[in-house]
């Protein structure tokens, strides 16, 4: 190892947090209006440099070396870490976009920081196969991300979101940590690879089992699996518009590739079975019970919501349990659905949080009656809505269906004798509990009247010409959610051959 | 390790961690802390880890809480101390702290190492600032570079989040 080797291979993380850093700067000596609003030139700039550095690391990881690890898998690079870094900084900088089109927060230099040190972390629990680094990673994207969930400080919502989601967030880190530290004890050894074979050849302590549960604690809190989901509605509705769409995208993208890793990797040896027949003690009859719990209550949950935020959260604590399928059905191709899953889950939350952005800037609200007879209002926002809820909900031709299909048929394959089908048929029953609040949503928006004066028809498409970057970027994200859909090929492909 | 200083040092940390979460004045709670941390560094140092232990009392015990103290005396403390306990929340946050501790005393009973005595440590004669240093800079490098970073968000956050707003 060499300083230099260090650096070569850190080039995009450090790339990340100097552009923080530009930022930061840009929003100090661009001054402050006394009204509390930030200059339009540090908005403006900042978000141009923090799009500019997202991309020059994309550009940094694409040039990398193919393998290489450092300090027993402190740093890995690989195929498979390298798309997914790729795709954790396209979902930054959508999410850059998506808050230049937010209503003015104060310090905007500061939020845009916020997101680019997220990131980084990200990259770093994506690019990690080590347990300590996986932590650091763990807490440096939960701290920004706690920041910037209580960021609008004007609103009372977005500050008790932040509390309630640091109080979650801490504690689940503290199991975590205690588990990882039984793992430790017990296997003498950090690095991933090395933990499995440990695991391997000896007999399995009870103890090492709660050391598991526990470690699991902290991932399943990320990813909003159902006992552990309590914070997620609150965070969703009272954050940022853009903060409460790369809490859903790209922090969970990032939780399920390392948990992934973790347990198949790491764990491997104690995954155990939760087919019907064949019960045996394990991790994984423990996420099959999570899976269920997930899609039940994040389905019936989200019934009788009335704010579609909260309404997305609770949907996005059935998808969690949905992608779990994936890691419960274990090997290359589990994980491979459960990779593409998440992604193009990712992708489509972005986007209907940037139409939720819109309507709330508009309204001034995101109750479901706000967006009342929006197809006459913008039929454009209407249609993105459409394409991202029906993807959601898992309609063919949209990458929703093909992601679903790809993820249930797998799980299926997996047990002997179709041991998963009963989480399977669960999971399919709750797809359809969840088709149904989504129509309700899209009966809002097109068939609903618009409970204001007509005056406001004309205003949206026409008066929004500012904010055409931002809508350009709803309408990519709509693409791509119908091309996926369309030919999945391409991105299963490229998940698949990166496992190499 | 002597087994009554582990169990005394133990026990030091272990009734003031509670006496932290307890009492109801912010400044006792600060203060227990402070000896539990006390308790921490005695641990360490048994384990021969001296300077641990002495950064333990320097920055913890020290620095850090002595700061967290003045801050908590810039608050209104008796706020803190008129709210009102609320029972149900409090009852069921003691029975699922009740049936963890359980589950793993119950886990722990049934571990064969547990029952057999410590075994003694192997005696280390090593400079262990200079070890330590050595770790920081070599193999654990980048973690110790990350938490820079993690430390910087921390910073900038507290001063975004607790900065008033001009209007």
């Amino acid at each position: 190892m060499s300083y230099l080797e260090l650096l070569r291979l850190a080039a995009p993380e450090a790339i990340v947090v100097l552009t923080a850093f530009v930022v930061l700067t840009i929003g100090l000596v661009t001054g402050r209006r006394e009204a509390g609003d930030t200059p339009a030139a540090t908005a403006g700039l900042g978000a141009l440099v923090a799009a500019l550095g997202l991309a020059i690391a994309a550009a940094t990881i694409v040039r990398l070396p193919g393998h290489a690890t450092l300090f027993h898998g402190m740093l890995v690079v690989s195929p498979l870490n390298s798309l997914f870094q790729v795709i954790v900084l396209v979902l930054a900088f959508f999410t850059v976009i998506l808050a230049r089109g937010e209503r003015l927060l104060p310090n905007k230099g500061e939020y845009l920081a916020m997101i680019l040190l997220a990131t980084v972390g990200l990259m770093l629990l994506i690019g990690s196969e080590e347990l300590l680094m996986i932590f650091i990673g763990l807490e440096l994207t939960g701290l920004s991300l706690y920041v910037m969930t209580a960021f609008d400080k004007a609103s009372q919502t977005s500050a008790e979101a932040g509390l309630k989601y640091f109080l979650f967030g801490s504690m689940a880190s503290a199991f975590t940590l205690f588990g990882l530290s039984l793992i430790y004890g017990f296997t003498g050894t950090t690095s991933l690879a090395a933990i499995g074979p440990r695991l391997a050849e000896q007999a399995l302590p009870p103890l090492l089992f709660v050391g598991i549960v526990m470690t699991l604690i902290g991932f399943l809190f990320k990813i909003a699996a159902a006992p552990f989901h309590l914070w997620a509605p609150d965070a969703y509705q009272g954050a940022p518009v853009s903060t409460a769409g790369f809490i859903a995208s790209g922090s969970k993208v990032a939780s399920f590739i390392v948990l992934g890793k973790i347990l198949l990797i790491g764990f491997g040896p104690v995954s155990g079975s939760a087919d019907w027949h064949g019960l045996i003690a394990g991790w994984t009859p423990i996420l099959a019970v999570l899976s269920a719990l997930s899609i039940l209550i994040g389905n019936l949950v989200a019934l009788v919501q009335k704010n579609v935020r909260r309404l997305l959260a609770y949907s996005a604590v059935a998808h969690g349990g949905y992608t779990l399928l994936g890691l419960i059905a274990g090997g290359r191709a589990g994980f491979s659905a459960t990779l593409f899953y998440t992604t193009i889950y990712a992708v489509t939350l972005v986007g209907a949080f940037g139409v939720v952005g819109f309507v709330r800037r508009e309204n001034g609200g995101d109750d479901l009656a706000d967006f009342a007879g929006l197809r006459a209002r913008s039929p454009l926002l209407a249609g993105c809505m459409a394409i991202f809820l029906l993807s959601l909900a898992g309609l063919p031709p949209l990458a929703g269906f093909f992601g679903k299909f790809y993820l249930f048929s797998t799980a299926l394959r997996a047990g002997a004798n179709h041991g998963l089908l009963w989480l399977v048929a669960l999971a399919l029953f709750g797809s359809l509990i969840s088709l149904y609040y989504y129509l309700i949503v899209l009966k809002v928006i097109f068939l609903d009247e618009n409970a204001q004066a007509t005056p406001a028809v004309a205003r949206y498409d026409f008066e929004m010409r500012a904010d055409y970057l931002p809508k350009m970027t709803l309408l990519v994200l709509a693409g791509a959610v119908l091309l996926l859909g369309i030919i999945p090929g391409t991105l299963v492909a490229r998940i698949l051959a990166s496992f190499g | 390790m002597s087994p009554f200083f582990f169990w005394t040092a133990s026990a030091l940390m272990l009734v003031f961690g509670a006496a932290v979460i307890i009492n109801r004045n912010p400044v006792a709670s600060a203060l227990s802390l402070v000896v539990s941390f006390l308790g921490l560094a005695a641990l360490f140092m048994s384990l021969d880890a001296f300077f641990l232990g002495i950064i333990q009392v320097l920055v913890y015990a020290g620095a850090v809480m002595v700061l967290f103290l003045f801050i908590i005396m810039l608050l209104d403390l008796r706020a803190e101390e008129r709210r009102r306990i609320n029972f149900v929340a409090f009852a069921g946050g003691a029975a699922v702290a009740v049936i963890f501790f359980g589950q793993l005393y119950l886990v722990i009973g049934h571990l064969h190492q547990a029952k057999l005595p410590f075994a003694p440590l192997a005696p280390m004669q090593v400079d262990d600032v200079h070890r330590i240093g050595l770790l920081l800079f070599g193999s654990y490098n980048l973690p110790f570079q990350i938490i820079g970073v993690l430390i910087l968000v921390a910073t900038i956050g507290v001063i975004v989040l607790s900065k008033r707003e001009l209007h």
